[in-house]
């Protein structure tokens, strides 16, 4: 409006003066050049540059690597919560998202556990050829899979198999060292005693400390061996809890395990409310995933377009991330289970399988977006990043 | 080099807008966003089997088919209405005191609202009446002066615009109302600007009002989301480009000129116009380098103060509302009748029953919005983002809870037993809103709208040639008036194009 009209305004004068004042003495934002992002690296870095510190032996296919901050500040995190691993391997930029297995108040470094899988491009790699003194770059730490003090029950009942210990871990290590008022039930299923990392510091743990109980389920138990034997079923929960009330219940471990346990506890009668489940990866063979169309199978091949320009074939079982992945596109991706978004691509046409139940938003399905890391062509594609 | 007409810095609402305009109009466009998804506030985040809107509540200018709002004619012309299914809230809100002293609801309806009002405070019959006719008397004149930019204004034609734009909120309602109850009943939205009553402009109050009873709060079906994807997808469509997760760090600035941004993995990229949609403070003070600001907005920047960022809870509820006794979809709870008090705590770190709070539930007018069995709830309160700031980052995870909680212990009163049915919950902070959107302090709402900083006094304006800000650090922070700054500054860079 102008400057003539606004003079005639009720009120003017003062207004006026007032703008006048705050013009010469107000705060001059120069200050604040970089100053949010400087607040934000320390909570929420993008990513993290280490130095491998150490790697430690856990168990016959597991090591632990102990990651130090190239700057010496790693931002804080809830026990239970992952970074995402970026590295180049053969020529492939990816990353795999690792749980941290130290305890949040271990501020000089986080350790990452790495259990060696059969075809594991990235477990393997990491195992066989990281040394010490090696770099090596995350994201920040993130996820959900943590206790949340505003919903659950200061007595958590944790179900893990396999690497899902890791999480675990950490929240065992911060209760213990930082002597928090929570107690946790630990059921921890294993095929045998000879391959199951931290099996001797939980039990160290569980018998120095009252609120940590430790309960090993092994298929194959030694004889003579102490332990329960066979899956953690609800019976086996329920014998050693006594009541399943004012409990809360969280599992980590391959996808077998989810399918096996949820309905177990749901026999107990645990409201799904109470039962929390980390997301452990895409599932190992995608073709006997619920949903799968019968007529194609695991290697039947697809063209794939991007972006209108470069094409190639890729095969219906991989996803749609490590095909791009492969073909040296760069995708940015954090949790790689269908939960972050961080990978969604628009399909402009073509069919994809998504696992039901992966979370991505209705207006992302109604306008052609899909979270790549758990999108499989069924169809030829075409795609834009 | 890769070049454009014009490249558009983030993807909120004010960015979104103008880019779909300008794709529209033919101009080679490009938005970067920082984020993986494009709407800014404007946005959702999924959690188990929900999905959360994170911003909006009360979506103003829609309207009907019949009698089409402003809001939605621009979405019409950027060729996205059709995608969009909107649904008209019932309740304009439900204000609920603590202790229990007040409970009223109103409907979006003059006449209903005015007959409600008065059925609870019987001894102000009159004021009320006299009150909203005024606002009415008072609208009627500012649609001609303000909204219409009538060239032939003066005194004359439009006294009451005149002698009331300036004034306070609490000046105009102390002349009508004067039970403090009944004046907190009408007034809870000036949560909405930031201000208190007795600090912002009655103009904004009674636009606010007119607009929500006039035009109806409407909600979007799947959320602001999909009011985003769906702009962003007609963007596409008319030959635009997006790049998500791509910042910018510099916008470049030649011979007095904006001429293209440089983003944060190194890559030029020139253009004839640059819009930004980044806030006011990171354009001129992060982007631009310093000897290229000129005076006049550092003098701008100087005048204004930062607004809250906000605190907000999102719950997923293993019920139906109406099982923890929620009938409205928005509901104001307040413990004190002073909203200078309530401004005052917004400094505080510490959330009390003194903190104003907003608790919406969308579920009410779409049952859609949540699972089967399910439902939706967010709790919103206003904090400056500075006692956040001082929080150390290793204690930020543990005030983040215990706000939380004397928030919902708080919630707990007016809605028993809902603690019992959460399911999932998250908790966004000054902070979160500060990591997600970039803004100084986490601000949701750009500066302070203090009487001195409102758009009379701070118009959109260029500082330098082929530079333009879009969203709201440069005039009304909210949903309809973000969305229509894109519009109308897709119109000054296309004539700015033209011209050229």
């Amino acid at each position: 409006m102008k400057h003539e009209i606004l003079e005639q305004m009720d009120g003017y004068g003062d207004i006026a003066k007032e703008i006048e004042i705050s013009r010469k003495y107000g705060q001059d934002f120069s200050m604040e050049r970089g100053e949010v992002a400087r607040y934000i690296n320390r909570l929420h870095p993008a990513t993290i540059k280490y130095k491998i510190t150490e790697i430690i032996d856990e168990s016959p296919s597991t090591k632990t690597f102990r990651l130090a901050a190239q700057n010496n500040y790693l931002p804080p995190f809830q026990a239970g919560q992952y970074v995402s691993l970026f590295l180049e391997v053969n020529n492939i930029r990816t990353s795999r998202p690792y749980s941290i297995s130290s305890s949040p108040d271990q501020t000089g470094h986080f350790d990452i556990t790495v259990r060696r899988m059969e075809n594991g491009l990235i477990s393997n790699y990491m195992l066989d050829s990281l040394v010490v003194g090696d770099e090596i770059e995350s994201s920040g730490p993130t996820g959900v899979f943590h206790y949340n003090p505003l919903i659950h029950d200061k007595t958590m009942v944790c179900l893990a198999g396999g690497c899902g210990i890791t999480p675990f871990m950490s929240m065992v290590r911060e209760i213990t060292s930082r002597g928090l008022d929570r107690t946790i039930y630990l059921f921890y299923g294993s095929q045998g005693i000879d391959d199951m990392p931290f099996h001797s510091e939980l039990t160290e743990l569980s018998n120095k400390f009252n609120n940590i109980n430790y309960i090993p389920v092994l298929e194959n138990p030694d004889s003579g061996s102490q332990c329960k034997s066979g899956f953690i079923t609800g019976d086996l929960i329920k014998d050693v809890l006594g009541g399943v009330g004012d409990k809360s219940f969280f599992i980590c471990g391959p996808q077998a395990m989810y399918n096996f346990c949820v309905p177990e506890l749901e026999k107990l009668g645990i409201a799904r409310r109470k039962i929390r489940r980390e997301m452990f990866g895409t599932p190992a063979r995608i073709v006997e995933y619920n949903g799968w169309p019968d007529e194609i199978k695991g290697e039947d091949l697809f063209q794939i377009s991007v972006n209108g320009s470069e094409s190639f074939q890729s095969a219906a079982g991989v996803s749609l991330l490590v095909a791009l992945e492969n073909q040296g596109l760069v995708v940015p991706s954090i949790c790689r289970s269908g939960e972050c978004s961080m990978c969604r691509v628009k399909i402009l046409s073509g069919k994809v399988f998504q696992p039901a139940g992966t979370p991505v938003r209705a207006s992302d399905s109604q306008f052609g977006y899909a979270h790549s890391c758990v999108s499989y062509p069924l169809e030829n594609l075409d795609i834009l990043l | 080099m890769a070049d454009y007409d014009v490249i558009v810095i983030g993807a909120g609402n004010g960015g979104l807008m103008a880019a779909a305009r300008l794709a529209k109009k033919n101009v080679n466009v490009l938005v970067l966003e920082r984020h993986n998804i494009p709407g800014g506030c404007a946005t959702s985040f999924c959690r188990g089997r929900f999905e959360f809107e994170v911003a909006l509540h009360q979506l103003s200018g829609i309207g009907t088919e019949e009698m089409p709002g402003p809001l939605r004619r621009m979405l019409k012309s950027v060729g996205v209405i059709d995608q969009l299914d909107f649904v008209e809230m019932t309740d304009l809100y439900r204000v609920h005191s603590i202790p229990d002293q007040l409970d009223i609801t109103l409907k979006p309806d003059r006449q209903e609202l005015v007959k409600e009002l008065q059925k609870h405070f019987p001894e102000e019959k009159e004021g009320i009446a006299g009150y909203f006719d005024f606002i009415y008397r008072y609208f009627s004149e500012a649609l001609g002066a303000f909204y219409m930019q009538d060239p032939d204004i003066s005194k004359e034609k439009y006294p009451l615009y005149f002698e009331y734009a300036l004034k306070n909120a609490d000046e105009v309602m102390n002349e009508y109302l004067s039970d403090p109850l009944l004046k907190f009943a009408v007034s809870p939205y000036w949560t909405y600007i930031g201000i208190p009553p007795a600090r912002m402009t009655f103009h904004d109050m009674a636009s606010m009002f007119v607009g929500y009873c006039e035009f109806k709060p409407t909600h979007i079906k799947g959320g602001s989301q999909t009011m985003s994807n769906a702009i962003a997808n007609g963007i596409i469509e008319n030959g635009g480009r997006i790049r998500y997760n791509c910042g910018v760090q510099k916008i470049v600035v030649k011979e007095g000129r904006a001429c293209g941004v440089v983003t944060d993995d190194g890559e030029e990229i020139s253009a004839r116009a640059v819009i930004s949609n980044a806030s006011k403070v990171s354009t001129y003070v992060d982007l631009i380098d310093p000897e290229h600001v000129p005076d006049a907005v550092k003098g701008e920047l100087k005048q204004t103060t930062i607004a809250q960022g906000a605190f907000c809870i999102y719950i997923g509820l293993d019920c139906e509302p109406g099982e923890v006794g929620i009938t409205e979809s928005t509901n104001f709870i307040f413990g004190t009748t002073d909203p200078e008090k309530s401004y005052q705590q917004m400094r505080k770190l510490e959330i009390t029953e003194e903190d104003i709070m907003l608790l919406t539930c969308y579920d009410l007018m779409d049952p859609s919005f949540a699972p089967k069995g399910t439902s939706q709830v967010v709790l919103v309160t206003l904090k400056y983002g500075d006692s956040w700031l001082q929080v150390p980052p290793s204690q930020y995870a543990e005030k983040k809870y215990e706000c939380a909680e004397s928030m919902l212990k708080t919630a707990e009163k007016v809605y028993p037993g809902i603690r019992k049915h959460i399911e999932e919950v998250e908790v966004a902070t000054p902070i979160t809103c500060m990591r997600y959107l970039s803004h100084p302090k986490g601000s949701v709402y750009g500066f302070d709208h203090h009487i001195k900083d409102s758009e009379l006094f701070l118009e959109n304006r260029s500082h330098i040639k082929g530079l333009h800000g879009v969203g709201g650090w440069n005039g009304l922070c909210g949903f309809q008036p973000t969305l229509t700054s894109g519009v109308v500054m897709a119109k000054t860079v296309l004539n700015e194009l033209n011209a050229e």
